[in-house]
């Protein structure tokens, strides 16, 4: 089979799969959230434990009316939600679920990852920008001040594993974890996972960093002035961009598709460790009120930005005398 | 952040704070929920219950107990009640009897000045509808809720009793039997 | 959606003042936080003047929910009205019905038997606590979002609100609203076996309070958002006349029930907290003792609780039952919120002549044009939540 359709057709699987693991995604961290408040979330929508509530989210959202506002960029208010959303199913295209199972396993994977996530950023200002409103704007800008401050401290913890592995292939990268996370390494390990975790709080817009979207505030920040299947878009891309980081995190702390047991059930352990990731970010989300936005650049610049920048220069250095942990 | 002596004593107090918070976050994961999965689980509502009213029926005769004396119209905050007065021999009825459900505050101040405990409250509230006319409540409607759903324990007798002076010689009994108040000096 | 309009930090209009901050040459946003709005605690409007994110002006406008109580007063009878009286101040409607009937009994010069005080006494203090789960758990939203880690507090103490709205609903068999006061006494005395539920309540709320404190107390991201914002100084408080919490906070040591005890505060033993940082983190530790005192004053009340009658005056019969002399007089309680007053003309008849309401909100509102210019919008909503207006007493 010709190599284009052979990628062509893993895309179209992985999307599809992508697509419906981010919509129940929602649901799982709605009964999570709930749990923790002492009550059920949703239920009766494919009862007995809302099974078909993401579907019936879904179907309202595409059965909604298409409101543009009279004033708005039509153009870029238009555009938005897609240029929001497509950096956020491509990041999708590099992960490997396991041993070559995966659209693209590029050997600069880690690098096309975090460049293509951050590309977000311009469909978030768009949208902010093209809806014409005062509140949108406000949390447009908010968050590009946000994003890009916490962008570099990602970098910097997430290439911590890329030192320690001496690759940037993501395989390369989960083979050299066999036996010994990462996330395991003396110090170095549990500090770059902590920071990892901070700043994809931050990249996500969750609390307490979610001052993007401060629903008290700003109620629903840039997304405001969108309704119907522009908005799905949005959320879409939103929970797909949290889902990829947390595939990420797997991938570079966790150990990936490693785990006792047979080889098929690689992927099992992959989506398992993901989902444990995301939970605990869905957990710190739920337990924290969210803080100023010139108290996040502060934390970000003078705390996060040098505290990761020294541990990358410990890695190297560590690396430097040892070697590198490949395979 | 707020500037302090020591960083790494403020790096400690954080990371103690923030296990502290999703510590309780973690312990409420294991709580019951508190939902109540109403309509399927009613909860237990409490005697005195003020849910929709209805007309009662006498205990001793089984007649209509409201002598359409017009007390409750008058007493009603938002004069949601009105009432005709038909004269018998011996005794007088209600004509019609009106109840605007829709601007009832449920106060239960007609309860309180019924003479005749014929307006009573329900122990339930589940009226809800799409159309405002079915909570225009006349006669017939409000004595059928008085069959249909379980009464609350308030009656005006017993709220009068409950709120009247002692009379000195007799002992006071809160489930007791009427005791004639006493117009005590201010 | 101003344009045209003229520029509200210039000519605010006869007779009210608008306090700016100067911040610098830069271009001003005039921004909206509408009537409708996630965190406006009810129906306020607040036309904000921006400089990027800071509030340089700010012009509050009330009255979205004003319903005419005074005219209200006016022609319904006393023995109606308390029903009504509690919905000025819906969040905390024991207190606020206290303070019409405990006026129209000044004036009447009624004597209110002692169980009957020391429960109106035991509802003010049970509904002050449930007043302040309210408080803490929208404040907590307003600061953490809807969708995050304040809606978990929020839940929390609405949880246990519920649980003493359930103690009310077996006292007088409504949750919110309840017509429990009456001129003369009370309607409703406790059924069998409530005072052993009480108890269990209060001291399941004091367990849960260790639970929130541990949530919030030392946490960094709470105290960034609260610690020298919104300070309101000693002076200004008492310049611009706040009560309550917001007074409290700011070391003006000052409580009506103590000051002028009112219906057998005097027989108990309570604390008055007082902070004197003024900012909203200071208003918060008033508020959390605060809720410690009144399950203190529930205990001892529940203790001394004695026998007898409910209420001096029989059962209301007829509508017209309650006649007041000629006279007039102010009579103010505490409420959750500050200084709940109510003035009151009566001319001898069954309906007062003039009532007049002296909402507690709405002079604590009358401090945000002082304080919120110089903060981040963010600070916007930490500030309003800390002053817990409600809506039904600075409209009436």
């Amino acid at each position: 089979m010709p190599p284009y359709l052979h990628h062509a057709i893993t895309g179209f699987i992985v999307l599809n799969v992508v697509i419906g693991l981010v919509t129940y995604v929602t649901l799982l961290e709605r009964k999570f959230a709930a749990r923790m408040q002492s009550r059920i979330g949703p239920y009766y929508v494919g009862w007995p434990h809302g099974w078909l509530q993401p579907i019936a989210d879904a179907l309202k959202l595409m059965m909604k009316e298409d409101i543009v506002p009279t004033a708005a960029d039509r153009w870029v208010y238009n555009l938005a939600p897609i240029a929001f959303l497509v950096p956020c199913i491509l990041i999708f295209a590099t992960i490997p679920f396991a041993p070559g199972l995966g659209v693209a396993d590029l050997n600069i994977g880690v690098l096309f990852f975090l460049a293509v996530s951050s590309l977000e950023i311009v469909g978030l200002f768009m949208g902010g920008w093209g809806s014409n409103n005062k509140y949108a704007l406000l949390s447009a800008m908010r968050a590009v001040n946000q994003i890009i401050s916490y962008d570099l401290p990602f970098i910097f913890a997430a290439l911590v594993p890329v030192v320690l592995a001496g690759s940037l292939q993501l395989s390369a990268i989960v083979s050299a974890q066999t036996g010994f996370w990462f996330v395991a390494y003396p110090v170095l390990g549990q500090l770059a996972f902590v920071a990892f975790l901070i700043a994809t709080l931050a990249a996500e817009n969750r609390v307490p960093f979610d001052i993007l979207e401060a629903e008290s505030e700003l109620v629903a920040g840039f997304r405001v002035e969108y309704s119907g299947m522009k908005f799905s878009l949005i959320m879409l891309g939103e929970y797909a961009h949290m889902l990829g980081t947390s595939f990420l995190g797997a991938l570079l702390f966790l150990g990936g598709w490693l785990g006792p047991g047979p080889a098929w059930l690689g992927p099992v352990w992959f989506l398992l460790k993901a989902m444990l990731i995301f939970l605990l970010v869905t957990w710190v989300r739920w337990s924290f009120v969210r803080i100023r936005v010139d108290q996040i650049l502060a934390i970000s610049w003078k705390l996060l930005l040098p505290a990761t920048l020294l541990l990358l220069m410990a890695t190297a250095l560590v690396v430097a005398l040892q070697g590198v942990r490949a395979v | 952040m707020p500037s302090s002596p020591s960083f790494w004593a403020e790096t400690g107090q954080l990371v103690r704070a923030v296990g502290r918070a999703l510590g309780v976050t973690f312990q409420n994961f294991f709580r019951r929920p508190v939902t109540v999965q109403y309509p399927t689980v009613k909860r237990v509502y409490p005697d005195r219950f003020r849910g929709i009213l209805a007309l009662a029926y006498e205990k001793d005769t089984g007649e209509e107990a409201c002598i359409g004396c017009r007390l409750c119209e008058f007493i009603c905050p938002p004069q949601v009640i009105k009432v005709e007065m038909r004269k018998a021999e011996k005794r007088n009825y209600a004509k019609t009897f009106t109840l605007e459900l829709y601007s009832c505050e449920f106060c239960e101040l007609c309860v309180q000045v019924c003479p005749t405990d014929a307006i009573i409250m329900l122990k339930t509230f589940d009226l809800a509808t799409a159309d405002r006319r079915e909570l225009l409540l006349d006669k017939d409607r409000l004595h059928a809720l008085g069959l249909q759903h379980e009464p609350s324990w308030a009656t005006g007798n017993r709220l009068r009793d409950m709120q009247a002076p002692p009379k000195p010689v007799k002992a006071e009994a809160k489930a007791g039997g009427k005791a004639e108040a006493k117009e005590p000096a201010e | 959606m101003d344009e045209g309009a003229p520029a509200m930090t210039t000519d605010p209009g006869p007779g009210r003042t608008v306090v700016e901050y100067g911040y610098g040459g830069n271009e001003r946003l005039v921004m909206n936080m509408g009537p409708q709005h996630p965190s406006a605690h009810g129906v306020f409007r607040a036309i904000l003047t921006l400089e990027g994110e800071t509030v340089v002006a700010v012009d509050a406008v009330i009255g979205y929910l004003h319903r005419c109580h005074e005219k209200l007063a006016e022609t319904l009878t006393y023995v109606q009205y308390p029903s009504i009286a509690s919905k000025t101040d819906y969040v905390s409607a024991m207190t606020a019905e206290l303070a019409y009937v405990a006026s129209v009994e000044k004036v009447g010069k009624i004597d209110v038997p002692k169980r009957a005080q020391y429960l109106r006494v035991l509802a003010a203090e049970l509904q002050r606590i449930a007043s302040h789960c309210l408080w803490l758990g929208t404040w907590c939203m307003d600061m953490g979002g809807a969708l995050g880690g304040g809606a978990t507090i929020f839940l929390y103490t609405i949880r246990e609100r519920e649980l003493i709205l359930d103690l009310f609903e077996a006292l007088t068999g409504a949750r919110l609203l309840y017509g429990f006061h009456q001129v003369g006494g009370v309607r409703y005395d406790p059924p069998a076996g409530w005072a052993a539920r009480c108890r269990e309540t209060v001291d399941l709320i004091e367990r849960r309070l260790v639970e929130y404190e541990a949530m919030l107390e030392d946490n960094a991201f709470f105290l960034v958002r609260t610690q020298g914002v919104g300070v309101i100084s000693r002076e200004l408080a008492q310049d611009v006349g706040v009560c309550g919490p917001l007074a409290r906070g700011s070391g003006v040591d000052y409580d009506v029930r103590r000051a002028d005890p009112y219906s057998s505060y005097g027989d108990f033993d309570f604390k008055v907290p007082v902070e004197t940082a003024g900012d909203c983190f200071a208003r918060y530790r008033v508020r959390m003792v605060e809720f410690r005192e009144s399950i203190k004053l529930v205990r001892q009340v529940l203790d001394g609780l004695p026998e007898g009658p409910i209420s001096s005056r029989p059962g209301v019969k007829s509508v017209g039952q309650v006649r007041i002399p000629k006279g007039e007089g102010y009579t103010r309680v505490e409420g959750a919120r500050g200084e709940l007053g109510c003035y009151l003309v009566a001319d001898g008849g069954a309906k007062p002549y003039r009532l007049k309401w002296r909402g507690a909100s709405f002079s604590n509102l009358s401090v945000l044009p002082h304080i919120i210019p110089g903060h981040k919008i963010a600070d916007v909503v930490a500030i309003m939540g800390s002053v817990d207006p409600v809506f039904g007493e600075v409209d009436r």
